[in-house]
């Protein structure tokens, strides 16, 4: 599981049953304030069956969790879910672009 | 999940017998900050994306289940779907493909 910051939604047409009428949140991971020279960011998609909005910070788990998350412990084609909306964290160590909801500096220009 | 740009496909005649008749796609995952990433995955692709298309990659149990001939079979990660569009913030739209990003 991780702490990420919605970023963006995803549409598409063409897909697998099962994502049929998912939600699907484009989420970068809340991480320690990136160097601009870093490796760059490779978004996680999630599904999202809470309701979560660009800018929202939240908790997504991977695997089943996922998977329970969303309903049921059956195969479903996804790996990833919201499966929380974060109200507060209080983490003195932790960078301003957690606490915001700004985009982080040097992240998506 | 991941987004990814499908950038080439991979053709193999010697290979594990569960992989028998499934296109492989090579894939680049697509990153926030515009800078093309240096990886490159191999993804399973049941809906027939074309090169350039944008597609949402899943792995593990959830690819197993896309292609549908159970969990004892040789691969991770497959094609879950062609992406029409993203909207991310900032009011930035990524579309189907590269050239029709904002």
């Amino acid at each position: 599981m991780f702490l990420g910051r919605v970023i963006g939604e995803v549409w598409a047409t063409q897909k697998v049953a099962d994502l049929e009428g998912k939600r699907l949140l484009v989420i970068e991971a809340l991480d320690d304030e990136r160097d601009p020279l870093a490796p760059m960011v490779k978004p996680v998609v999630a599904a999202d069956p809470i309701g979560a909005g660009i800018g929202e910070r939240v908790v997504v788990a991977f695997g089943k969790a996922a998977r329970v998350a969303c309903g049921g412990d059956g195969d479903y084609a996804f790996e990833a879910a919201v499966v929380g909306i974060v109200d507060d964290l209080d983490v003195p160590s932790a960078p301003s672009s957690w606490t915001s909801a700004e985009a982080p500096a040097g992240g998506a220009s | 999940m991941i987004i990814g740009t499908v950038i080439g496909q991979v053709w193999s005649t010697q290979k594990n017998e569960t992989l028998e008749g499934l296109r492989f796609l090579v894939v680049r995952p697509f990153t926030t900050d515009g800078r093309e990433s240096a990886e490159t995955i191999i993804a399973v692709d049941p809906l027939g994306a074309g090169i350039g298309e944008r597609v949402l990659v899943v792995a593990g149990r959830a690819a197993r289940h896309v292609i549908g001939r159970g969990h004892d079979i040789g691969y991770q990660t497959a094609v879950a779907a062609i992406i029409d569009g993203m909207e991310l913030e900032g009011g930035r739209h990524v579309g189907p493909s590269l050239e029709f990003d904002s």
